[in-house]
């Protein structure tokens, strides 16, 4: 971008679609501005403040709120467990997605009624999901540890040992998110002229050769598209912890997410400073994780 | 590359605020709902958290409406998201016209004049008559000024519920009003199975109201200091009521601890899968209207502790209005509905609840004939103790709730746990009082 001294000289006709390109947008920006970027400064400015109840009496303390941060051990351990969640979660979803993209995107029967399967979860109400689960996970009365038993084995305590629950919590994300990463892997494919393929399979390349050589190259876009809204997204783990964990679950610590810790604080326990607080980490976490994603980008995504 | 960082930085900074508007996303719904009633249209909106009482409640607010020709709608909310409702209504101005206040909250929103004063309202009615609720729920619902803000809706205490199909299998005669807890510890082991398909007793972590505080008081025990400042969780009567609660898991007379906190003792009993557990009256209209408890199950009063303390935790919520109310004359007329005899009268009549109004909770227990409900009504004739509560109440009971474990699990004794917990619970009241 070194065109500071260059003055560009738009024609009547671009300027005019310019004018209606903003006038397009201004809705979203208008949304994204009072929804999104008003409510970041508050959080920000909140952060350094002991909230009183109902936004009224707020006293500034200054960065007492993250110093207390900084030595709850709570908050790390939330943090590991955050982090340790998007770890299971985002890459095994993003493997089965692909796998199931790949052989959905083949003629074969029944094709539309599979993907409609696999994304059906995706529809289904994230509580309504966590419940099921919950159940299916009970350690007295759940449908797993029945099944284990018929063979002799378990019982697991699936969301109350404190070592397995968060990969529990986790296979229930992976589940809900497998759909959604497959519709857009698929779209991915699609794009991919057959032509590729063709000229891979007159120099002989076999179906793996084809996946890794053709496939995975050119789908990199959406990969790096899905890889980057996914890890944001698992690092804002919520909704199932919150539904599956009961405050006396002797796992909930080894569970709550950052998210699930912010919510207690801000909404529970009516601490809206230090919460936002949390969720400024959080941000931190998450900006750093993306910027250096970014810069990874050029590395291994090809825009054609 | 600039632009590219801008754009990913709000890219991200947008979904980190998105979390935070999530959740207010599911409340907007009731927020709007209260909004337009606020307004134009003229029905008043009754918000409570616990849905087996609307069938009951939509009778009587359809008598008010006989009367009165006053509109109205109930908006039912789970109590886990109630609150986080209220809150984020009383923040924006617009809280439902009329709704149900309870002795965890009521502090917030009294320092904070949320809620409409209702005392010269009542100076002026002639249905209501404060003599005629319990005064220490009357007391709960005042301001630092003795500003009356809410009026009582009802009162709830504990009893001990049994499966008769066991005991009769044990061969042991049923829990009655001579029994101590040495008795249901006694009893809990007999009717513990060793193949783990039944166990004798069960109060899990989250049921403090309806179990494990009434087990501190009978011990001589408190929770809470009179004055609200400190705990009684060091308090060797809390030590030892619990240690006998916490040797009953430790037994193995107590479904295992991840049993427990999985299903609850409420569910354990429903399912056959306990001989006794301690319930709250507000989990009746749930355990009655159960096809396994109704065969084989009953309730008597709840046991006493060691030097014949028989004490139930008691409370009662309130009907209140928001003092920056549109139509404060109509959502009084409401509250005064429902506060006045023959709401009370109706609301036990209908099984909804045992009323707060004096002399009005004898139908409540015939409701369901089958049951010895009168368990409930007995017990008020011994020591009663008022729902222990403090400004912020709700901080230190769930950490109470999340504590409490470790002596049930033998991670800790008994005596580490309680102080523990007692430790804790200073520190959150010395920082929320």
């Amino acid at each position: 971008m070194g065109g500071k001294n260059k003055t560009v000289r738009y024609s009547a006709k671009k300027r005019n679609e310019a004018w209606w390109g903003y006038l397009m947008v201004f809705p979203t920006i208008l949304g994204l501005i009072v929804l999104n970027i008003i409510p970041i400064f508050q959080t920000i400015y909140q952060s350094f403040f002991k909230t009183g109840d109902f936004g009224k009496g707020n006293i500034f303390i200054g960065l007492e709120n993250y110093i207390d941060l900084i030595h709850d051990s709570s908050v790390w351990q939330a943090v590991w467990n955050t982090i340790r969640y998007t770890l299971v979660e985002v890459p095994i979803s993003i493997v089965i997605a692909l796998l199931l993209a790949v052989l959905l995107n083949r003629k074969m029967k029944c094709r539309v009624a599979f993907r409609t399967i696999y994304f059906l979860p995706m529809i289904a109400a994230p509580a309504a999901v966590a419940m099921v689960w919950r159940w299916l996970y009970n350690s007295q009365f759940g449908l797993l540890n029945h099944i284990l038993g018929i063979f002799g084995l378990g019982p697991v305590n699936w969301i109350s040992d404190p070592k397995i629950a968060i990969y529990s919590v986790a296979v229930v994300g992976i589940w809900s998110v497998i759909g959604y990463n497959m519709v857009l892997f698929l779209a991915g494919l699609q794009e991919i002229p057959k032509d590729y393929y063709e000229a891979a399979r007159i120099d002989g390349a076999n179906a793996v050769q084809q996946f890794f050589s053709v496939t995975i190259p050119l789908l990199s876009p959406t990969l790096f598209f899905v890889l980057v809204t996914r890890l944001i997204a698992a690092l804002q783990v919520f909704d199932v912890i919150y539904m599956m964990m009961d405050l006396s679950n002797p796992a909930l610590e080894e569970t709550q997410s950052l998210v699930y810790l912010f919510y207690n604080y801000s909404f529970i326990e009516g601490n809206k400073g230090y919460g936002s607080t949390i969720v400024i980490l959080l941000l931190m976490i998450i900006m750093v994780i993306t910027l250096f994603q970014n810069y990874l980008e050029k590395k291994w995504v090809h825009y054609n | 590359m600039k632009k590219r960082l801008i754009s990913w930085t709000l890219l991200s900074a947008m979904l980190v605020a998105l979390v935070g508007c999530g959740q207010n996303a599911t409340e907007q719904n009731t927020d709007n709902a209260d909004a337009s009633s606020n307004g134009s249209d003229d029905v008043i909106t009754v918000a409570m958290w616990d849905s087996p009482q609307e069938p009951g409640f939509t009778q009587i607010l359809e008598k008010f409406t006989e009367e009165t020709g006053i509109e109205t709608r109930i908006e039912v909310t789970p109590w886990d998201q109630y609150w986080t409702m209220l809150e984020a209504a009383a923040t924006g101005g617009s809280m439902p016209d009329v709704f149900i206040m309870h002795s965890n909250e009521i502090a917030k929103y009294a320092e904070n004049d949320m809620l409409l004063d209702l005392s010269d309202y009542i100076a002026q009615s002639d249905k209501i008559d404060m003599s005629k609720y319990p005064q220490d729920i009357v007391s709960l619902y005042q301001n630092e000024d003795g500003a009356q803000l809410g009026i009582p809706k009802d009162i709830d205490t504990v009893a001990l519920w049994y499966n008769k199909t066991m005991f009769d299998e044990a061969g042991l005669a049923y829990p009655d009003d001579t029994w101590t807890w040495e008795d249901v510890a006694e009893a809990a082991q007999k009717l513990t199975k060793d193949d783990g398909s039944q166990y004798g007793f069960a109060v899990s972590p989250d049921n403090d109201q309806g179990g494990y505080y009434n087990i501190i008081y009978d011990y001589g025990g408190y929770v809470l200091s009179d004055d609200q400042q400190t705990s009684g969780f060091d308090q060797p009567g809390t030590i030892e009521g619990l240690t006998v609660l916490m040797d009953m898991e430790k037994n193995g007379y107590m479904p295992p601890y991840t049993t427990l906190v999985e299903n609850g003792d409420c569910t354990l009993f429903m399912s056959g899968q306990v001989a006794m557990t301690l319930q709250g009256s507000w989990k009746v209209n749930d355990l009655t209207n159960n096809d396994y408890v109704k065969e084989n199950c009953d309730v008597v009063i709840k046991p006493m502790g060691p030097n014949n303390v028989r004490t139930t935790i008691y409370n009662g919520v309130a009907w209140a209005a928001p003092s920056n109310s549109s139509d404060p004359e109509t959502a009084w007329k409401v509250i005064e509905y429902l506060g006045s005899q023959e709401a009370q009268q109706m609301q036990s009549d209908l099984g909804v609840m045992m009323s707060a109004w004096e002399g009005t909770s004898d139908n409540w227990i015939n409701a369901h004939p089958e049951f010895n409900l009168q368990a409930y009504l007995d017990v008020m004739d011994d020591t009663m103790v008022i729902f222990p509560h403090s400004r912020r109440t709700v901080n230190w009971a769930n950490m109470i709730k999340e504590e409490i474990g470790a002596g049930f699990t033998g991670e800790m004794t008994p005596e580490e746990t309680c102080q523990n917990i007692a430790d804790q619970m200073n520190q959150i009241l010395k920082e929320t009082n």
